[in-house]
């Protein structure tokens, strides 16, 4: 057996705000591992922590105690290089986060050129790869601003890959988009998987969930109440509370 | 008629000695605007770094100099300064004209550049440190050319605010345009209406390209919000 992609080791973290009497307890101990090729879908209701837990994975979110560790390098200890490792951990967010005073493709070389030191030439060819992959070559010239959702998320997506990542973290990565446009971003992502990406996905497409996971696992109030294979746990779930969630949402 | 050739006349007696005081304003204008940006760029972004007592600090300076007149900060500049006696604070009446208007317009800059930075969106920062980019990377590369666009709008007004705010460096004797002008009312003094008249021209004259040139970009880039003044 070798050493999981990504470990989580009794990982907690609280916030507080002065504009809130009451501290978030965001994570409460939480421990879970993610295999290499693995694909882990995290549900649960809003404000469980979903966010938060994926934010914590690139270190993107301290932590206050627990251990994080990705591909043999721990996120949690000072002394790593948090953005050599954040180079091989691709993020997607809700919003894409495009960046928006440059075209698809300079988003997409950018990174390539100041992170990964590549040369122009070598990181445009790489790009272009790219947009043909995510299904839009045609797109590199365009501003985020003269792109649909859809294809914004396709470009953030590329964006991510060009760097590489051994691991991908999607976090609700088509809550934003038109309806019509899901089902495509969600396709790139299913082909993503079948290539063997290890991926961790917050994500409220239970089609989704069933198809393409591994692992299903549910979070309630900063805790994992539920782990399961996703088969078992739409038709099966164990714990109340999840029982009670899919019963809103489906 | 008569009176028409007469002001021609003015016109032309007056024209060398005022568009010498509109070169004077305009260098002093165009020094103190490069470097009240240049220094209201690099405490702008100071400001926004996070931490705590370099912000409280820059915020204390911007309290200073918002919060009393130009006139008194020229004066101070000019009259006090030398009196403590200190070698490197003995200002020429020009050079206290430029650092005064510089660290006047440092003041306004500083607010619109730190606000431009706050305006871009957290996201754009978060994408650019999920991809592995350090975070003076990201301010260089994803922040700053974002803010930068941001500003163009509120910068154009300021300038237009510097360049109206030379006058007052009359007072210490500096043949800027409105100083020039003085001179030729007491030469004239029958017709202080019209000399006015053809300074506040010469004025308008530097300051509407800008105030044009602002209202474009701010159609353009859109605008972060008014200076106040
Ligand atoms: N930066 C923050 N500062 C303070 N509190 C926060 C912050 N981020 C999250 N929280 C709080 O922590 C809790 C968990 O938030 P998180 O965003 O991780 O939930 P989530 O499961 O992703 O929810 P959603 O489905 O709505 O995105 C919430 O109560 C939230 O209000
Ligand atoms: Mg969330």
């Amino acid at each position: 057996m070798s050493e999981p992609m990504i470990m989580i080791d009794a990982v907690s973290k609280t916030y507080h705000l002065k504009s809130r009497p009451e501290p978030v307890r965001a994570l409460d101990n939480v421990s879970n591992h993610v295999d290499s090729g693995e694909v882990v879908v995290v549900i649960g209701p809003s404000g469980s922590g979903k966010s938060t837990l994926l934010r914590s994975l690139n270190g993107l979110q301290e932590v206050d105690s627990g251990k994080i560790v990705i591909d043999g390098v721990e996120v949690t200890d000072k002394k790593t290089d948090i953005n050599k490792l954040r180079a091989k951990v691709g993020m997607v967010f809700q919003h894409f986060n495009l960046f928006q005073h440059k075209t698809a493709l300079e988003n997409i070389v950018m990174p390539q050129v100041i992170v990964a030191k590549r040369t122009r030439e070598e990181a445009e060819e790489i790009a272009n790869d790219l947009l043909a992959k995510v299904g839009i070559p045609d797109r590199g010239n365009n501003y985020p601003s003269m792109l649909s959702g859809g294809q914004q998320q396709r470009v953030a997506i590329a964006r991510s890959l060009a760097m590489k990542p051994k691991v991908m973290l999607f976090d609700e990565a088509t809550s934003a988009l038109d309806p019509e446009t899901v089902g495509g971003v969600l396709e790139l992502m299913r082909q993503l998987a079948a290539d063997g990406m290890t991926m961790a996905v917050v994500t409220h497409e239970m089609g989704f969930a069933r198809e393409a996971a591994d692992r299903v696992i549910f979070m309630d109030e900063g805790r994992v109440i539920e782990e399961n294979t996703p088969n078992n746990f739409f038709d099966n779930p164990q714990s109340d509370r999840a029982q009670d969630f899919l019963r809103q949402i489906l | 008629m008569d009176s028409i050739i007469d002001k021609i006349g003015i016109v032309q007696a007056l024209w060398p000695s005022l568009v010498k005081g509109l070169w004077m304003t305009f260098q002093i204008s165009i020094l103190a605007i490069l470097l009240g940006s240049i220094l209201g760029f690099c405490l702008g972004v100071a400001k926004t770094l996070g931490y705590f007592v370099l912000e409280k600090l820059i915020n204390g300076y911007l309290h200073l100099l918002r919060g009393s007149p130009y006139l008194v900060q020229l004066y101070i500049i000019f009259f006090v300064l030398p009196s403590l006696g200190i070698s490197w604070l003995q200002f020429d009446g020009y050079t206290a004209a430029v650092v005064s208007l510089s660290l006047y317009t440092s003041s306004y800059v500083t607010e619109i550049v730190a606000s431009a930075i706050f305006a871009v969106p957290n996201g754009q920062s978060e994408a650019a440190r999920s991809v592995g980019m350090t975070r003076s990377q990201t301010y260089r590369y994803v922040v700053i050319p974002q803010a930068l666009k941001l500003t163009i709008p509120p910068m154009a007004s300021v300038y237009v605010i510097v360049i109206k705010s030379t006058a007052v460096l009359s007072v210490i004797g500096i043949s800027e345009l409105t100083r020039q002008g003085e001179v030729a009312i007491m030469r004239m003094p029958g017709d202080i209406m019209f000399i006015y008249c053809l300074i506040a021209l010469f004025y308008f004259l530097y300051c509407y390209p800008v105030l044009r040139f602002s209202k474009w970009a701010e159609g353009k880039f859109g605008s972060v919000g008014d200076v106040d003044h």
